[in-house]
């Protein structure tokens, strides 16, 4: 288990929701049939790597919260690979999807616990994006059925 | 853990902003260095009487046109200027790391800290407004109007090169003052940033300079005629024996803001767990270089027998040196360091002195920072880790002297007031917190305690921008503070209107 710095977690947020709107991105060219739910997903993560980067910068102050660390996570622990085979089909990209959105999931509510004692804009911003990507997890495994 | 890109690429040599213009200086130059990597990251000019002549005689031309400009458009400046920082915050905070050596975490928040103090100064057609009373007899009207001053002098320290600066620019400018500030030399780039970005925002030439510099700029400044006030912030003597009275002597307002040695006093009903966290940050963080640094760490036995007190004693000893010992100490730019290194070699030593002072005192080292293990190999000369001793009575040098360095010093006490008059044996007078769930411990503390900045279970007891920064006794010198409706007193005066019409 590692403690990890705030600034180590914003980083892990950027480069998870980065790579969630690519993999979204790459979705919407693939299945044209749902590339407005795909591409809507791409430009949600976007704006989630804005709302939290922005609530850590708003929040963060040098007195109160930069020596916080956030203990027992393990980053590896959230890792999907998320790199699509040619010619995947709907079914098993729905699935790799949905396995993403369950990581994104857990790793948002873990930080969001563990950063209860911080000002109340952090965990809210970390449990507001947990319930975005529920959310789309309804809506991937809708597309499933 | 990867290192975050550095911003500062090669070996920028920076200049002068004087009357809306980028001006190489005639001074020798001298380098920035990195203090964690040993890099030099840039050169600075050690500017000549002369320059800051130049900067003064700017700033005292562009006074009455600013003076003249409504205070709304003066704050839309401001808004602008926050909205620029907010786009650069992150290359604004790892300038930090590079130049002064705080982790990226800290430096964040030295950028949230320095915006703030834009943002609150932003209000100033608010804040500036006078007050009037009608009919102070009959038919006699009566009010009062706050009027800048024309230029002020700011001295900046090295321990927060961004947001200290901003204690003071902001409000100035806002109520239509100009400046000339001197940054520290040991890390100009951040100020150097923010005037570039001053100027973007639309502030007029000569509202806004900086003039790079030692003590030939600030001694320039404390006498120069044409400077109504300074504004200071480091150490005692020069705050209190050069700055302070050198303004007395020419006439000018006055903000200096100086030394400490805060103490937190932990008392039997705290939430250790809770009050080992915060003291982290207060003892160590921004690797001790701030002036509302804890640096005793008094255990207070109020109502224990000895046994009891010996047991409390070492819960709290055990969970403040276990928490220190796993601090991870290296270049703050990697994301997995938790303390950064002294701002230089020199102070580095300074520090090192310390310890084998409180050694040869007798105090017992029990946490020992001098090798310390650094993360990512970097060059030594300027790390030292978190260090702790026991043992230690208030006429030690480590328990009465500022450090500024992760020094912390375990003090005992037999309670409450045995730890209050240890307080005020000190001469320092910055901050003091108090750890307890009592609320009548707390208000006891707070109440009787000389110290102009307060902690309730808060470690660092940082004011916000919309309160003054405070201080007392040796820590501070001058009437009004930095920052909030203080600072706005400051950089105006008071004009009383008594108005009959026949």
């Amino acid at each position: 288990m590692e403690n990890l710095t705030a600034s180590s977690i914003i980083s892990y947020v950027q480069s998870l929701e980065d790579g969630s709107a690519a993999f979204y991105g790459e979705l919407a060219e693939r299945f044209k049939g749902h590339r407005d739910s795909f591409a809507a997903f791409a430009a949600e993560s976007k704006k989630n790597k804005v709302t939290v980067v922005r609530t850590y910068q708003e929040t963060i102050t040098d007195a109160l919260e930069a020596c916080f660390c956030f203990e027992g996570l393990e980053l590896a622990s959230y890792a999907v690979d998320t790199a699509l085979a040619e010619g995947v089909s709907l079914t098993d990209a729905l699935n790799v999807a949905i396995e993403l959105e369950d990581a994104a999931i857990r790793f948002y509510l873990e930080v969001a616990e563990r950063s209860e004692a911080l000002l109340a804009t952090i965990p809210r911003a970390f449990k507001r994006v947990a319930r975005k990507r529920s959310k789309r997890k309804d809506c991937l495994e809708a597309l499933l059925q | 853990m990867a290192i975050l890109e550095e911003p500062i690429k090669g070996t920028p040599e920076l200049e002068n902003f004087i009357d809306g213009e980028w001006v190489a200086s005639d001074g020798e130059m001298k380098d920035v260095v990195n203090p964690a990597t040993g890099k030099a990251i840039a050169r600075v000019p050690i500017s000549t009487k002369e320059e800051l002549g130049a900067a003064v005689q700017a700033a005292r031309k562009a006074y009455p046109e600013w003076r003249r400009t409504p205070p709304l458009a003066r704050a839309r400046c401001l808004f602008r200027l926050k909205e620029l920082m907010e786009q650069n915050f992150e290359e604004l905070s790892r300038v930090q790391t590079m130049e002064h050596g705080k982790t990226i975490d800290e430096s964040r928040g030295e950028t949230r800290r320095g915006i703030e103090n834009v943002e609150v100064p932003a209000g100033i057609p608010t804040l500036m407004m006078g007050e009037n009373l009608e009919d102070i007899a009959s038919g006699i009207d009566e009010y009062l109007v706050r009027q800048p001053l024309g230029v002020f002098g700011i001295i900046g320290p090295y321990n927060f090169p961004f947001m200290v600066p901003l204690w003071f620019a902001p409000y100035a400018v806002a109520t239509g003052n100009c400046v000339v500030l001197k940054p520290s030399s040991e890390d100009p780039i951040s100020q150097h940033k923010i005037v570039e970005l001053a100027d973007e925002a639309g502030i007029p030439p000569g509202v806004w300079n900086v003039v790079h510099g030692g003590r030939t700029v600030v001694s320039s400044m404390l006498d120069h005629p044409d400077i109504k006030g300074i504004c200071f912030v480091g150490s005692t003597p020069v705050g209190r024996d050069v700055v302070y009275k050198r303004c007395g002597e020419t006439g000018k307002r006055v903000i200096s803001q100086c030394g400490a040695k805060n103490f937190a006093v932990v008392m039997p009903d705290a939430d250790i767990s809770m009050t080992v966290a915060s003291c982290m940050t207060s003892f160590f963080g921004n690797t001790g270089q701030r002036c509302l640094a804890n640096g005793n760490l008094v255990i207070a036995g109020e109502g224990l027998t000895d046994s009891e007190y010996e047991a409390f004693y070492e819960k709290v000893k055990k969970a403040f040196v276990d928490a220190a010992s796993r601090i991870r100490v290296g270049y703050g730019l990697d994301e997995s360091v938790q303390m950064g290194p002294l701002r230089d070699r020199r102070k580095a030593e300074r520090v090192l002195g310390y310890i084998e002072r409180g050694i040869q005192e007798g105090a017992k080292l029990i946490l020992d920072g001098r090798d310390p293990e650094i993360i990512g190999g970097w060059p030594s000369d300027c790390f030292v880790g978190p260090t702790i001793f026991e043992d230690v009575s208030c006429d030690m040098t480590i328990a009465k002297e500022e450090i500024f360095g992760p020094v912390a010093s375990i003090v005992r006490a037999s309670g409450l007031d045995q730890a209050i008059d240890m307080i005020h044996s000190n001469p320092f007078g910055n901050a003091a917190s108090i750890f307890t769930a009592s609320g009548k411990w707390a208000r006891e503390f707070q109440y009787r305690v000389e110290c102009g900045n307060i902690g309730v279970n808060i470690g660092v007891a940082a004011p916000m921008a919309f309160f003054p920064f405070s201080g007392m006794k040796d820590s501070f010198f001058g009437s009004l503070h930095g920052q909030g409706r203080e600072a706005v007193r400051f950089f105006t005066e008071s004009k009383v209107v008594i108005q009959r019409w026949f």
